[in-house]
């Protein structure tokens, strides 16, 4: 278990240094540079020669993605190159709501999908297994900004229930504002882990050791959740580190429908912008998170059904 | 059939959009005289720059579903390759180098990596077709590696070896087509993923030109007049989520029915 850890670490930490190095030189690759952007409206040669000059974009390149990484290591991710900001305070202002949005929807996600998933998986074939299992299959593609336009149309705009979008308001405030973000968050992680819990208790209620536990007479319930449940969930905790995955590509939809001020917005209009120093340290944060999750979910996997070898 | 029927709801979610998609150019209007922006009058009223909404909605969907089957044959032919290789291969060394760049790939979430490529390189059909099936390539490297390694241990395939069969005949002939059903299985899967993906990139402005007609792209641009034109906004999201609603369904039922 202890060697396996210090892999997977190692794995971790390679994943992002190679991520990182890809952003650098991805940006690097583009034509123009951060003195042009700067310039901007005033494209003199010596005005961009004497930025190029102040900013050391004259350095050779390996010498600055060197000097851009170990800044990076003391969260010094560089200045926008568009207004005064340093990209460390831009991401620490717009990271708030975009925490509260997914971390409400993974504190959801959990309870909800296992219930589905056991409901669903209590008797194999019954309507509400025909009904749940439909509808995760069904929804489970289904783009996050058609749903979340229609669910504002139908809810927001037609019954008037729920705001159509945050503007003017703070999340954290106004919990109504919260309910049609977070559903729609909620959508395809749920259709993808409800299924994967169904799939694995049904595998496990047909195995040999539940067999036997029920041969020996132990109660239904505490086979069902005491015996059958942690092996059934082992591959629903790495499903669940990859909803990370879509939970970024989410917020960042769901962000732009409901006018959210968070990392997903920020992303979006620092793309726009060209604000390369901002995408950058957006787009690390991301890989690393994801794949701190993917770290944790693994070893956790592991933990819950040791004799899964092999599966990464 | 009980067969038939279940196939009815399916078909019909995703055979509306679908043939909206690829037949509609042919029955759209080339006339783009403007109106008034967001007048509801007329069959679907008109759009954020007063084009007619139904000629906008028959435009709307071919370019979607022809990216999106671009981009899932690219990975195939590009994923399946690797993935035989992989698996058949006696040598540790080289399944190690063709398979640990996908944990790298991994390691960028999907929305980002398409966000970062396609909105700063150049823009071009081919770019995002490419960024979509490199999204999907580790996924499908994996099931036909394991489809591979699977079939190349069969008694089948050590006869042939004994007999002297070349390892590229036995890939070729014997692994690769017995890997048919495994990986017909998965089209719809990374079909649906595709479409996915451009749509929600096209929804963000990313990989699309501002003139283009593309229902993701109305859903975003009409957005503005959802309180007073709500249908250029609701028609292109409502073939959206029927469309892959559908395509799960059909793809799901198809599955099913050739396990049995």
């Amino acid at each position: 278990m202890t060697r396996y850890v210090a892999q997977r670490l190692l794995l971790g930490v390679v994943q992002v240094l190679v991520v990182m190095t890809g952003m650098f030189f991805l940006t690097e690759a583009l034509p123009g540079d951060a003195a042009v952007t700067i310039a901007g409206d005033n494209p003199d040669p010596a005005i961009i020669a004497a930025l190029r000059d102040r900013l050391g974009l004259n350095e050779p390149a390996w010498h600055r993605l060197g000097d851009w990484l170990a800044a990076a290591l003391h969260c010094d991710l560089g200045h926008s190159l568009i207004g005064p900001r340093s990209v460390a305070d831009i991401v620490a202002d717009a990271a708030a709501p975009t925490v509260l949005l997914a971390g409400l929807t993974v504190v959801l996600l959990i309870p909800l999908s296992l219930g589905l998933g056991l409901l669903a998986a209590h008797r194999e074939g019954s309507r509400w297994d025909r009904l749940i299992t439909g509808s995760t299959i069904g929804l489970y593609s289904a783009p996050e900004f058609a749903m979340g336009i229609l669910v504002v149309t139908v809810f927001a705009v037609q019954l008037g229930w729920f705001p159509p979008t945050a503007v003017g308001t703070s999340l954290a405030g106004n919990p109504a504002v919260l309910v049609l973000p977070v559903f729609v968050l909620l959508l395809r992680p749920i259709c993808s882990l409800s299924r994967l819990v169904r799939a694995g208790m049904i595998d496990a209620q047909r195995s040999d050791y539940v067999q036997h536990a029920r041969r020996i007479g132990l109660s239904p319930v505490r086979i069902r959740l005491l015996h059958a449940l942690p092996n059934a969930l082992a591959p629903s905790v790495q499903q669940l580190a990859r909803t990370v995955d879509w939970l970024v590509g989410g917020v960042i939809v769901v962000e732009a429908i409901f006018v959210v001020p968070g990392l997903g917005t920020t992303l979006a209009a620092a793309v726009a912008a060209r604000d390369l120093p901002v995408v950058q340290g957006l787009a690390v944060l991301l890989a690393a998170t994801t794949v701190l999750v993917n770290l944790l979910a693994d070893i956790a996997a592991r933990a819950l059904a040791p004799a899964a070898e092999g599966v990464r | 059939m009980k067969t038939a029927r279940g196939y009815l709801l399916p078909v019909t979610l995703f055979a509306v959009p679908l043939l909206l998609a690829l037949i509609g150019p042919f029955f759209a209007s080339g006339d783009t005289t403007k109106d008034v922006p967001f007048d509801a009058n007329g069959r679907l009223g008109t759009d954020f720059v007063g084009r007619d909404v139904w000629n906008e909605v028959l435009l709307g969907g071919r370019s979607l579903i022809l990216v999106a089957v671009a981009a899932t044959i690219c990975t195939y032919v590009v994923a399946v390759p690797i993935g035989l290789i992989a698996g058949m291969t006696r040598s540790r060394g080289l399944d190690e180098v063709l398979m640990r760049p996908l944990d790298l790939l991994l390691a960028v979430p999907s929305m980002l990596m398409l966000l970062l490529l396609v909105s700063i390189a150049p823009q071009s059909v081919w770019l995002l077709v490419g960024v979509v099936a490199l999204i999907n390539l580790p996924d499908v490297i994996r099931i036909s590696r394991a489809a591979a390694l699977s079939l190349s241990a069969r008694p089948a395939v050590e006869a042939m070896r004994l007999q002297g069969e070349s390892r590229i005949r036995i890939g070729l002939g014997y692994v690769a087509r017995s890997m048919r059903r495994t990986l017909a299985a998965d089209v719809g899967t990374r079909f649906t993923g595709a479409t996915y993906l451009i749509a929600s990139a096209s929804f963000l402005g990313v990989g699309i030109s501002p003139q283009a007609s593309d229902w993701a792209a109305m859903v975003d641009r009409n957005r503005g007049g959802l309180f007073v034109q709500p249908w250029a906004v609701v028609v292109p999201a409502l073939l959206l989520v029927m469309m892959a609603v559908g395509a799960n369904l059909v793809f799901d039922r198809m599955l099913r029915g050739t396990a049995r």
